[in-house]
């Protein structure tokens, strides 16, 4: 946290969907132990310039991403790069829970299991001991590990699937609006996961809520219509924005 | 780690990933391979019989022999039967074998009578019946040649096979090359086969579907009358006006089951209920459209209750809001926008109910039958068959000739197919209506 | 008079209700038609359909009793005649002519709708009664029992089922364990990784086996798969010399059930959401291990219930079995050997020289029961299944 390396860097980036041109040449700097929120009004492409990152885009034929995005200097859109390798270091959680029809513990062990990160079942066990721990969730459930993971309320899957998440043990931590599903105690319990989670990985972070990005993050990117407008420390961008538009939207004008 | 090169792992991963894909490849691949099978050995085999081999002799028609009495009068005349006429072709065509020049060692009279067809001197019967006049003429006729002659045209028969046959010899065969050379015989497009009524199991060369399509057409008629009234108004009734409670649960369960019940069971309900109960004659079109009504109900309510679901319900909102009767909303304005979809389940249902052999085998569509059935309304009572059932029928008998036969059928059957769905799919993409 | 011309005497009076119905209801408003409690063609219809259909049921009992003749003839019109005189004497301005319409016709349209369930009372009872006679004459457990079948001419058959029982199963199994991995790696093919161009072609291709009778794929069984068969595998092997054989049938019906199985598959397969797909690849998952570790076993209850209904149908299928696996009963595993089904009896027994009175015709309808049962279960379990895999993902 004290060090704020960089983990990803995007260059001149731009993400045509068949004729439509939903991201126009973004540049953007991640930072590692940091919480980089993406604000903006919806349809401007927040989600879709976050899928960039992991290339979950490549799951969408009509998609076509230009420009570079380098990961400790080598662009994950490189031909020889596997997006499978990639994405167990950058991993994603999405706007609705979406746990598999399996029991708590297979849905976190999943991912070890087809990476390959443990040897044994009582390695196994601990990962996912761990991986629940740090996602606030192992005291509900330690008990009941067997149960469909299904069976959560909202807020429980939805850190299920932070704990999921975390437990291939990714550098980098995706997540596209994780709270816009949940009410707002289980709101707050994700959000102070997050602010946890900041110590180990990046945590990029796409949210329509201007508090919410002021609560958790440190870094703020603005999107308008495809393009990055503004992006800074997360206290200027909501005391001194500097540009019009980003004025606009955060006192709400646009949005 | 870097990202650039794959680790152990992920080779093996995407190795798994690439047979993954295989199997997928493979299964696409025996189904088609399966499919293009199918149609290769059913159009290598029934193409024949398309084409037919006549043989071109003119015949005199001796009034001694035709017409004793010299009137001209048919009554008189039917009394000389194919017995008779068979004499007067066999004399034409030994005529017209020395009259070209065509010598064959060892080749007897009866050799000789044996190439043409059984079916061949009622055929001549037929013409003369039709027209008395001819006799006392000498008139060129097209008569069929024996279906060994006919299968030797078509590579059915060799020299081989001839040889340990007993009913073609190498002679024969030797004849028909000279008679081909000379003329005298060719193989041409075969009408009667789609045309003319089965023929017996000695005969195959004569064997036709005309009753069959008849009788085929006489059940859809059937059918599309019964099913497409009763499949609309039960889909209305369930999908728009039932209330949700036992009996329409039951109804609901009951049109599920049905689509899955096996075919041959609605031929035992038919046999039971419309034959040995209600008194309906056997191998009659209308119990066999009854049947298959009562088959392809289910299919044509399962169709129109998804179109009548399509109607988004702002429409039914609408003409309710005008003031109209919960049924006037139906049948002015939810049941129009549905009609093409409905009619496309039905065409499909009726595609189905066409190629339907099984029930009709149990209600007795599987006699002999040579007499067309007559016109409707009357006719849907008389005996007749099926499309399907003939191709059944034709496996079945002895003679190899009849494979041809049962191909050929199939051929036509699925011409008929083909219509029926290049009908629905033209329907669908005409009045297809996105919501 | 015949049944025909009475339908068109029927036909007629009815016309004569419509025009004169919707005349005298106008009449008696002095032509204002909006004085009518209903729109004028309501009264034409309702004098119609009082016309049609009391006369319409006497005329179906009458028939179903004894042949029309002239005395039904005269019967059945004279009760139109009245049923329109009635209804025409009720066509004034206060008679609620919609409404007395409307329930006529709804009451035509839940009688349609009950046509399933008739249907369905009519194979039970037809078949029950007649079964009930063959018990009345062959003991029910050896029928159920004994492991031989000879029907024999002059009486004292073995009509046993078991032999007639294994035959169906062992082709039916044959034909699922083709069709369904066939079907299903198609399914997923063509639903997760084909591109447009191939699935707009494999697709439809694969549904035209669908369309295809079943006395075709059973003269392909006869002419083509059998002496491939016998030629290449049985006789080689030493295992036959029969063309007709389970393996035959049960191969030629697993090609008939692809279609079956990959068209229910991918309607299962695609109602499994895209978030958990998403799930699964964000994790670093590949394709396969998507499908294979998330997508399957989400849809494993809809395609256990795709597989129940393949197998009713490969049960219950007839022409294939009738052209490509034999008519000798018999128990034995050789897979190349001539084996034979129930379906194949069914036909076998009723089809030439039947006799009502004969076990050997009767228990033809105690197999077509026993099959009915048999599907019915197969059926209503996947529909259940099927129906709970669908509200699951609503
Ligand atoms: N799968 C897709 N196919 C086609 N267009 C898409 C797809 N996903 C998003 N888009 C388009 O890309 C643009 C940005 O969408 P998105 O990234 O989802 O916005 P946001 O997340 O900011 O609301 C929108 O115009 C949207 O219509
Ligand atoms: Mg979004």
């Amino acid at each position: 946290m004290t060090t704020e390396t960089t983990k990803m860097t995007a260059r001149s980036v731009q993400v045509f969907y068949g004729d439509n041109h939903a991201i126009k040449d973004v540049d953007v700097d991640i930072l590692d132990n940091t919480v980089t929120a993406f604000i903006g009004p919806s349809g401007c492409g927040k989600s879709t310039f976050l899928r960039c990152l992991n290339r979950m885009n490549d799951t969408i034929d009509i998609c076509r991403v230009q420009g570079e995005i380098l990961m400790q200097g080598e662009n994950i859109y490189d031909p020889r790069v596997d997006p499978v390798q990639l994405r167990a270091k950058v991993g994603m959680v999405f706007q609705k829970p979406n746990p598999f029809p399996k029991s708590i513990y297979d849905n976190v062990a999943y991912g070890p299991k087809i990476h390959g990160l443990t040897r044994s079942k009582a390695e196994l066990d601990e990962v996912v001991e761990k991986s629940l721990r740090r996602a606030a969730l192992w005291a509900e459930v330690k008990d009941r590990l067997h149960a469909p993971g299904t069976g959560l309320s909202g807020g429980q899957q939805q850190r299920l699937c932070i704990a999921r998440a975390i437990a291939t043990n990714p550098e980098v931590l995706l997540m596209d609006e994780p709270c816009s599903a949940l009410d707002p105690i289980a709101t707050a319990q994700v959000e102070e996961l997050i602010d946890e989670l900041r110590t180990q990985f990046a945590v990029v972070i796409v949210t329509h809520s201007m508090q919410q990005a002021a609560r958790v993050s440190q870094r703020t990117a603005f999107f308008h219509l495809g393009n990055l407008v503004e992006y800074g420390e997360t206290g200027q961008i909501f005391t001194t924005p500097r540009d019009p538009r980003t004025e606009s939207y955060i006192t709400g004008r646009i949005g | 780690m870097s990202l650039l090169a794959q680790d152990t792992r992920t080779k093996r991963r995407n190795a798994a990933e690439r047979r993954f894909r295989r199997y997928g490849l493979t299964a696409i691949g025996i189904s088609l391979a399966a499919l293009v099978m199918l149609l290769t050995s059913v159009f290598s085999s029934g193409l024949g019989a398309f084409r037919q081999t006549f043989i071109h002799i003119p015949i005199t028609l001796t009034e001694s022999a035709l017409d004793k009495s010299g009137t001209r009068d048919p009554d008189v005349m039917h009394k000389v039967t194919t017995i008779g006429y068979a004499r007067v072709i066999n004399a034409a065509l030994a005529q017209a074998i020395a009259d070209n020049g065509i010598v064959i060692d060892g080749l007897t009279d009866d050799d000789i009578a044996d190439t043409i067809s059984k079916e061949a001197p009622a055929q001549v019967r037929d013409a003369v019946l039709a027209n008395p006049d001819l006799v006392g003429q000498t008139v060129s006729f097209s008569i069929l040649a024996n279906g060994r002659v006919d299968g030797y045209l078509k590579g059915r028969v060799s020299l081989e096979s001839a040889a340990i046959d007993t009913k073609i010899s190498t002679r024969q065969l030797a004849l028909a090359d000279a008679m081909q050379d000379k003329g005298l015989m060719s193989r041409d497009f075969n009408w009667a086969f789609i045309t003319a009524a089965d023929a017996s199991d000695q005969r195959p060369e004569a064997a036709g579907l005309g009753v069959a399509i008849l009788g085929s057409l006489y059940m859809m008629l059937v059918v599309l009358c019964l099913a497409l009234p009763l499949g609309v108004a039960a889909s209305i009734y369930l999908e728009e006006f039932a209330p949700k409670n036992r009996w329409t649960d039951l109804i609901e369960v009951n049109i599920a089951n049905l689509a899955a019940v096996p075919s041959i069971v609605f031929g035992i309900l038919g046999l039971a209920i419309f034959i040995n109960f209600a008194g309906l004659p056997q191998s009659a079109p209308i119990v066999g459209g009854l049947v298959l009504t009562l088959m392809t109900l289910p299919t044509i309510i399962i169709a129109t209750r998804a179109s009548l679901k399509a109607v988004p319900n702002s429409i039914r909102d609408a003409a309710l809001g005008v003031g109209a009767s919960k049924m006037q909303a139906v049948f002015h304005h939810v049941l129009p926008l549905a009609a093409p979809g409905i009619l496309t389940g039905a065409i499909l249902g009726l595609a189905q109910a066409l190629g339907e052999t099984a029930p009709l085998l149990l209600i007795g569509m599987v006699a002999f039958v040579r007499e067309y059935p007559g016109a409707p309304p009357e006719g849907f009572f008389d005996p007749a068959s099926a499309l399907p059932v003939q191709i059944y029928n034709w496996t079945q008998r002895a003679d190899p000739a009849f494979v041809e036969r049962a191909s050929g059928a199939i051929i036509v059957l699925l011409v008929f197919l083909l219509v029926l769905n290049a009908t629905a799919i033209l329907l669908r993409r005409r009045f297809e209506r996105r919501w | 008079m015949t049944a025909v011309s009475t339908l068109l005497m029927l036909g007629i009076l009815a016309t004569l209700g419509f025009v004169l119905g919707r005349r005298r209801a106008l009449a008696s408003v002095q032509g204002d038609s909006r004085r009518l409690h209903s729109l004028p063609h309501y009264y034409g219809w309702a004098v119609a359909i009082w016309t049609v259909l009391p006369a319409s049921v006497l005329f179906l009992a009458w028939q179903t009793v004894a042949p029309l003749g002239n005395a039904g003839g005269f019967a059945v019109l004279a009760l139109a005649l009245g049923g329109l005189v009635w209804a025409w004497l009720r066509s004034s301005a206060t008679f609620r002519a919609r409404n007395a319409v409307e329930r006529a016709v709804m009451g035509l349209l839940i009688l349609a709708s009950s046509i399933a369930i008739a249907t369905t009372a009519g194979i039970v009872l037809s078949m029950l009664f007649e079964t009930r006679n063959f018990f009345s004459q062959y003991d029910w457990t050896r029928f159920f029992f004994s492991t031989t079948w000879s029907p024999r001419f002059q009486g004292d058959s073995d009509l046993g089922f078991l032999p007639l029982l294994w035959g169906t199963l062992y082709i039916s199994f044959i034909a699922l364990l083709f069709a369904v991995p066939t079907g299903l790696f198609a399914a997923i093919y063509l639903s997760e990784y084909a591109g447009p161009r191939l699935r707009a072609i494999a697709k439809p291709l694969i549904e035209v086996l669908a369309g295809i009778p079943t006395i075709v794929y059973g003269l392909f069984a006869l002419i083509t798969v059998g002496p491939l068969l016998r030629d290449y595998f049985a006789q080689p092997l030493g295992l036959g010399n029969s063309g007709s054989s389970v393996m035959t049938a049960g191969l030629v019906m697993g090609i008939m059930l692809i279609p079956f199985v990959s068209s229910l598959s991918d309607d299962i397969i695609s109602q499994v959401p895209q978030s958990l797909r998403d799930g699964s690849l964000g994790l670093g998952a590949t394709k396969s291990e998507t499908i294979r570790q998330v997508v399957l076993p989400a849809a494993l209850p809809g395609i256990v219930g795709a597989v129940l209904l393949a197998a009713s149908r490969a049960i219950g299928e007839t022409m294939i079995v009738v052209l490509g696996a034999g008519a000798a009963a018999k128990l034995d595993l050789n897979p190349f050997e001539a084996m034979t089904t129930i379906t194949v009896k069914i036909v076998g027994q009723l089809t030439g020289d039947t006799d009502f009175a004969a076990p050997e015709t009767l228990v033809a309808f105690a197999l077509g029961l026993t099959l009915f049962a048999f599907t019915l279960c197969l059926n209503v379990l996947a529909l259940i299944i099927v129906r709970k895999y669908r509200e699951q993902y609503e």
